[in-house]
């Protein structure tokens, strides 16, 4: 297990405050937050190479641990073959043991076909699959992880967090990946930490921290107000925390998905009507919450909440108040699914 | 606007060629011939490049760690030791020569404890080029390692590397290129010194100090062919130098 207590460290006017969390062994850990906040740090603290003013860090081996970032850092006078080999050549491998780990860690990336050409010739998506290559050729016990995907586009990116999904379920290294994109870390994190301005506000598994925000930042930044953790059977989604609370979803069965839906897209109405909208719920008012641009509603539905947003034209008109049960409407077509 | 800057740019480049393309018009190909001929030339012109090799090469050893450290590192007195550094590009040569031969001469401390006296040796001039032109390859190298990335070197630690090894094997061959301007720079200073080397060393003399020992001794036209020489031989050498250092590619950004 990794352990960090109490981590501080100032760079320039950045600075980390009080840094603590623990990540098991085999975890895929997830640091989430915007830039600017030290998700970077963390990681070079990490991999040992700043020492912070204070605090611990224990249970990882820096000579283990590989670290892969946004922009790739391959070698830029080396090639693919000799980017990959630049640890093993390092370990000082026999000529025949390097061909024979470069050649596989390359098939195993489909990146065989790239072995002889120059790093400048790359695409990003083909330049980050070299750089996995290269930190999984020293078959690292954990994997740094510094918004690899950022500098991505859509598709690519995709096929990246998959490869890295393929390499934990695999190899069960420990990941510590840190990005800005919450879509990631949904599909990739079985824990999650949220930072901000250098102070870790919340760890915790991924629908605790969608769910139960602790504060209004990890909920803006989020962007959905809406999250659900469940299991997809014949197009109904259940909830793993109430086996009431079911969602139509068109969808491919599954144990293990994540929905998510925005508190705009949510209609609010005196009576139940008729539309082509799947989704209906009764709800009782739980709690109004008076924002700048809208109104945010807590509906209590079964034992589960949903946050509604209504203007407040359209909240005075309805009335609602604390108690009083309207009908909570939306499209299959607004729920955002992320497999997990 | 542009039309304007362009006359300046071209009222730059006449007074820096005008005056060597006159010298090179003044020289007939009979006085060069003889001039290449002249032993004394020759053997003269050899000891000025291979003097300011020995000193580019001292320079290379110490300079490029030293500039390293320079350009990653933060530590307190480093703007200093970067003045210290510049500094003999600013002070008169001859004063430099003379702060040498303080330092290195015969009665100086050195010369008491070691016996040994190198003035008036190549040894001598090697010295002297070093001292006037080694901030040019520092400064050079500094920069180059500067815009290196520091995390290629991040990397190279995490996947093993020592930070020996990470010098060698990532640093260095990526500020390849800065090293090599450098040394090109350097060599180049050093070839063109005379101020600091006259002081340390009449004899062996030189090229500079040998069309200064004509001019003085004979006059204009005897000191002329022996410029046009040196020019010439430092232009081909600068000219293939450049050719191999843009062929060998780029820094790596």
């Amino acid at each position: 297990m990794i352990e960090i207590r109490n981590l501080n460290i100032k760079l320039g006017s950045f600075r980390l405050k009080n840094i603590s969390f623990e990540v098991k062994e085999g975890e895929y850990f997830v640091i989430l937050g915007p830039s600017g906040a030290g998700k970077t740090v963390i990681l070079e603290l990490l991999a040992g190479l700043i020492k912070p003013d204070k605090g611990k860090i224990s249970g990882i081996n820096s000579k283990k641990s590989a670290l892969i970032y946004q922009d790739y850092m391959l070698f830029p006078h080396l090639n693919v073959f000799k980017n990959i080999a630049f640890g093993l050549n390092i370990k000082k491998e026999k000529k025949d043991t390097i061909k024979k780990i470069v050649t596989e860690t390359a098939a195993k990336l489909d990146i065989s076909h790239l072995l002889n050409r120059d790093i400048l010739n790359l695409s990003g998506g083909e330049s980050q699959r070299v750089a996995i290559a290269r930190a999984s050729a020293v078959d690292p016990l954990v994997y740094l992880l510094d918004e690899p995907t950022a500098a991505l586009d859509i598709n690519t990116r995709k096929g990246i967090l998959e490869l890295f999904k393929n390499i934990h379920k695999e190899n069960k290294n420990t990941f510590i990946h840190v990005t800005h994109n919450f879509e990631e870390a949904l599909f990739l994190a079985d824990r999650i930490a949220v930072i901000k301005d250098g102070e870790m506000i919340q760890i915790g598994e991924p629908n605790e921290i969608f769910n139960h925000p602790k504060s209004k930042f990890v909920a803006d930044f989020v962007g959905f107000e809406n999250v659900f953790h469940g299991k997809i059977k014949d197009n109904i989604f259940t909830s793993v925390h109430d086996e009431f609370f079911k969602l139509y979803l068109p969808s491919e069965n599954t144990n293990n998905i994540y929905l998510a839906v925005k508190s705009e897209d949510i209609i609010v109405s005196k009576e139940k009507f008729e539309s082509s909208a799947r989704n209906q719920f009764k709800g009782i008012v739980d709690e109004v919450i008076h924002k700048l641009a809208n109104i945010e509603i807590k509906f209590k539905v079964n034992n589960s909440k949903l946050i509604c947003a209504v203007t407040k034209f359209s909240f005075e008109e309805m009335q609602i108040e604390p108690g009083k049960q309207f009908w909570l409407t939306f499209k299959s077509s607004s729920i955002k699914a992320f497999p997990h | 606007m542009k039309k304007i800057f362009v006359i300046f740019l071209i009222i730059l480049i006449l007074s820096i060629s005008l005056p060597l393309l006159n010298m090179f018009l003044k020289v007939s190909v009979q006085d060069l011939i003889k001039t290449l001929l002249d032993e004394e030339v020759t053997k003269s012109i050899f000891l000025t490049l291979r003097a300011s090799l020995w000193s580019t090469s001292a320079a290379l050893i110490v300079g490029v760690p030293a500039s390293y450290i320079l350009a990653r590192h933060n530590f307190f007195g480093k703007r200093i030791l970067e003045g210290i550094i510049d500094i003999p590009v600013i002070v008169p040569h001859t004063a430099a020569g003379i702060a040498l031969l303080t330092v290195l001469g015969r009665r100086s401390l050195f010369g008491e404890i070691t016996g040994i006296s190198i003035m008036g040796t190549e040894t001598a001039i090697s010295v002297g080029m070093f001292f006037v032109s080694v901030p040019f390859l520092i400064n050079q190298v500094k920069t180059g390692f500067r815009l290196i990335d520091e995390r290629y070197e991040k990397v190279a630690y995490t996947l093993g590397a020592t930070p020996f090894q990470t010098f060698y094997k990532v640093s260095l061959p990526l500020v390849k290129k800065s090293i090599m301007s450098g040394s090109i720079m350097m060599w180049a200073r050093g070839i063109s010194e005379f101020g600091a080397v006259v002081i340390l060393a009449y004899h062996p003399m030189i090229a500079p100090v040998l069309i200064y020992d004509r001019y003085e001794s004979f006059g204009l036209n005897y000191a002329r062919p022996v410029a046009v020489l040196l020019i010439t031989i430092c232009l081909i050498v600068f000219i293939v130098l450049r050719f191999v250092e843009h062929k060998s590619g780029n820094n790596a950004k």
